[in-house]
């Protein structure tokens, strides 16, 4: 009966003229970026070699795109059928993906949600997928941005909130949540593109209220998902209270953790944590990229994360047994590795009353903004983050939310190519103060495109890191890039504070 | 979104609107306060409605810390602010990581009723305020203290209890003392520029990234050069700062600042 409905859904998904199918999600044509990682293995990784290391010093602005707002663009953009999808909080917008100009935009109402961030929307056939700040997900006509429906995800009221651009896998949209400023059960729900039911539901921590257990595990990135396995690998968020740990002991199962589900039904097929029993609010959301390539000689179907914690992982991504734990930057807090590559926090380096100096921040090593995999030199790109914070903790402080307090002392932005074998940072590219945040992204030609910490796009060479071409783009950028062709033009989109930024090789005459 | 709206309103509609609020018929604070100012319920009200959305991921609900963002309730500046003329323009400019928002005069005294509300609130706490008091932080032994600042540490072969650091803990207290003990946020590094000519120019860091150099020379004049055309000699003095957060122990920082508490 599933298979008979699914086949039916795909059938009926091909009639759709426009828009993405399930044939564009699993191979994403070179005129598209049809998915918040451009395809469903999270190498934010293009095949395109239109710009290469030779002309990319000739890349110029075609065009620019201001929201007017305060927001900082922090989505990361779809691109059908010549149009741009972004959203910033309460705002969803349609761009021509040739000249820049907008086609349309979606105001939300006004509402108490947390306006964070928003990091994209998601589509399906011609409908857009956006979630708001205070937890509901928008279905929009992608023509004119009408709404369709509007379904509440979480209760706001409690605490909750939304920011992540949803999953779709054949006819499910999976929406994640955000809210550790309350002992709130983290989730990922799985949602009808048509109504907007759910379809199941999967909680990564027990009810509130639960003795000795924790709450918290949120689901606020955009998974990733390998079609052969049927599997959509998921990061979880970190457990609540945040930084009193004491009211929660044991390890805080499937929080700060990557855990592999079956979209059919959300049933749970394996679980790896990154942070064991976590104390210094280090989400483990970061993208689980999906490679297949040897492994010390042999093929093997890997996920790899370089998780805020500081810790790289390579893992297979059939069974979740660990291939390589190693960290890419300074890390202070761990007494070494379980046997299963997990690291054990050393109980000394908990938050405390006159505050414990822990590498790296609660910012981690790393953040959401997506790393990206070069297939051809086997390296893994991320914008790092060496740091160092201070963390408190204190009885006045409680047992609910965040529970202590933790300041930056001090941290830098660093671009790190790591050799996913053996763990080691084959060249390193300093970005600035305080740190850097942008995205990763990395193309068949031998480029890498991201941002340093003064506002400047970078473009980089693969091999060794060298800068080949740079733009200021007034902030720096909170985004991933992303790269497209249209009309035989390869364009590199870019975001820098609230202004969308879409570069390209001139026209020829 | 209220918050996007930019309305020019002047200083004196800014002032109007701060006198009416305080000279009116005063209504009662949205929650009883025990010191600090006091403002009108729907003020604050407003204000929290902003603060949620904009501020509280960062700053905490209740302005008193959440991700990444001090405890408002125990800000110096937030102290002195007067009708949002310190609290303005750093929500303006942003500071730091912070990023800026555009907000009317109207909104930012929202703000302000808030932030100051909650201030309030936070002070009059009894039995165990949350956060970081300056007790908290006096764990350490003095004597190994001073003995790792003339050891270990090498912090003499800066700084020196009678000189520069002489009522370093009276100019800053608790937390604050804390966070300059281990990185000097700010702390201007000097720098000298020699140009293709051969001639040098030196002064403060104005600027620094992988394209661009700047520094302010003596007459406090801002220059700038290509990074590439230029040879860069930068003296940072926070950098041994940095150097030390991979060798402390916890112990080594509490027994710094217990001993830094006494040059008052």
């Amino acid at each position: 009966m599933q298979l008979t409905k699914q086949w039916l859904w795909l059938a009926s998904a091909t009639l759709f003229a426009q828009g993405t199918t399930p044939d564009i999600l699993l191979k994403p044509p070179k005129d598209s970026w049809p998915a918040y990682h451009g395809d469903y293995s999270g190498r934010r990784h293009s095949a395109l070699t239109q710009v290469t290391p030779q002309n990319v010093g000739g890349l110029t602005l075609s065009w620019a795109f201001q929201t007017g707002a305060n927001a900082q663009i922090k989505a990361s953009p779809l691109m059908v059928d010549g149009v741009i999808y972004f959203s910033t909080p309460d705002n969803v917008y349609a761009v021509d993906a040739r000249s820049g100009h907008q086609i349309w935009h979606y105001t939300y109402p006004q509402n108490k949600g947390f306006h964070i961030g928003s990091r994209g929307v998601s589509m399906y056939g011609e409908w857009l997928y956006f979630m708001t700040p205070d937890a509901y997900l928008i279905c929009l006509n992608a023509k004119d941005g009408a709404v369709r429906w509007k379904v509440a995800v979480a209760d706001s009221g409690r605490g909750y909130w939304t920011t992540m651009s949803p999953l779709i896998v054949r006819n499910h949209v999976l929406v994640g949540v955000s809210g550790d400023f309350d002992n709130l059960t983290g989730f990922l729900k799985s949602v009808d593109p048509e109504t907007g039911a759910t379809q199941w539901r999967w909680d990564s921590t027990p009810p509130s209220g639960t003795p000795n257990s924790t709450t918290g595990g949120m689901t606020w990135m955009t998974g990733t998902y390998d079609p052969e396995s049927d599997t959509v690998f998921w990061g979880t968020g970190n457990p609540t209270p945040v930084l009193n740990g004491e009211v929660r002991p044991g390890n805080n199962p499937d929080t700060c953790s990557i855990v592999a589900l079956d979209p059919n039904t959300g049933k749970k097929k394996w679980a790896f944590q990154a942070s064991p029993h976590d104390t210094h609010d280090w989400d483990a959301v970061e993208i689980p990229v999906v490679v297949d390539a040897n492994f010390h000689g042999q093929p093997r179907k890997m996920l790899m994360q370089a998780s805020r914690n500081g810790y790289f992982f390579v893992l297979d991504r059939l069974s979740g047994a660990n291939l390589l734990t190693t960290a890419f930057g300074p890390v202070n807090w761990s007494k070494g590795l379980d046997p299963k590559g997990q690291p054990v926090p050393n109980p000394a380096k908990d938050p405390a009353p006159d505050g414990r100096l822990i590498a790296p921040d609660e910012g981690g090593l790393t953040n959401y903004r997506s790393p990206s995999f070069d297939p051809k030199t086997g390296l893994f790109i991320v914008s790092a983050h060496p740091s160092y914070g201070i963390y408190f903790t204190k009885p006045a402080d409680g047992t609910f939310g965040w529970a202590g307090a933790d300041y930056g002392v001090w941290g830098k932005g660093v671009l790190e190519a790591i050799d996913y074998q053996t763990g080691k940072i084959k060249w390193s590219h300093e970005l600035g103060p305080n740190g850097a945040g942008a995205g990763v992204l990395t193309t068949d030609s031998g480029l890498i495109f991201t941002g340093d910490a003064q506002g400047s796009v970078l473009a980089l060479r693969t091999s060794d890191g060298a800068t080949l071409w740079h733009a200021g783009q007034g902030q720096s950028m909170q985004s991933s890039p992303i790269t497209y062709e249209l009309d035989g033009r390869q364009y590199l989109v870019t975001s820098g504070g609230g202004v969308m930024f879409a570069w390209a090789l001139p026209e020829k005459n | 979104m209220r918050i996007f709206r930019h309305v020019r309103s002047g200083a004196i509609a800014l002032f109007m609107t701060a006198s009416l609020g305080f000279t009116q018929a005063p209504k009662p604070p949205a929650t009883p306060v025990k010191a600090g100012p006091t403002f009108p319920a729907e003020l604050v009200k407003a204000g929290e409605g902003l603060f949620v959305q904009q501020c509280a991921f960062c700053h905490g609900r209740d302005t008193g810390g959440g991700e990444s963002g001090p405890d408002l309730t125990r800000s110096k500046l937030v102290a002195e602010d007067v009708g949002g003329n310190q609290i303005g323009p750093v929500v303006r400019n942003g500071r730091g990581t912070m990023p800026r928002f555009t907000v009317t005069d109207q909104e930012l005294l929202e703000l302000t009723a808030f932030i100051r509300t909650a201030k309030s609130i936070a002070e009059s706490q009894t039995g165990g305020r949350k956060g970081v008091d300056a007790k908290d932080l006096a764990t350490g032994n003095i004597d190994q203290g001073k003995q790792y600042f003339n050891g270990a540490g090498k912090c003499n072969s800066c700084h020196s209890p009678t000189g520069d650091l002489a009522g370093v803990a009276t100019r800053n207290v608790g937390l604050r003392l804390f966070q300059r003990l281990m990185y000097p946020r700010g702390a201007k590094a000097k720098m000298t520029v020699t140009l293709p000519s051969g001639e040098t120019v030196s002064g403060t860091s104005a600027y620094h990234d992988e394209f661009t150099v700047a520094l302010r020379d003596s007459s406090g004049r801002y220059r700038s050069w290509p990074a590439a055309r230029v040879k860069v000699q930068a003296d940072d003095p926070a950098q041994a700062h940095v150097d030390l957060l991979a060798k402390y122990t916890d112990d080594d920082i509490h027994n710094l600042m217990t001993y830094l508490m006494t040059l008052k």
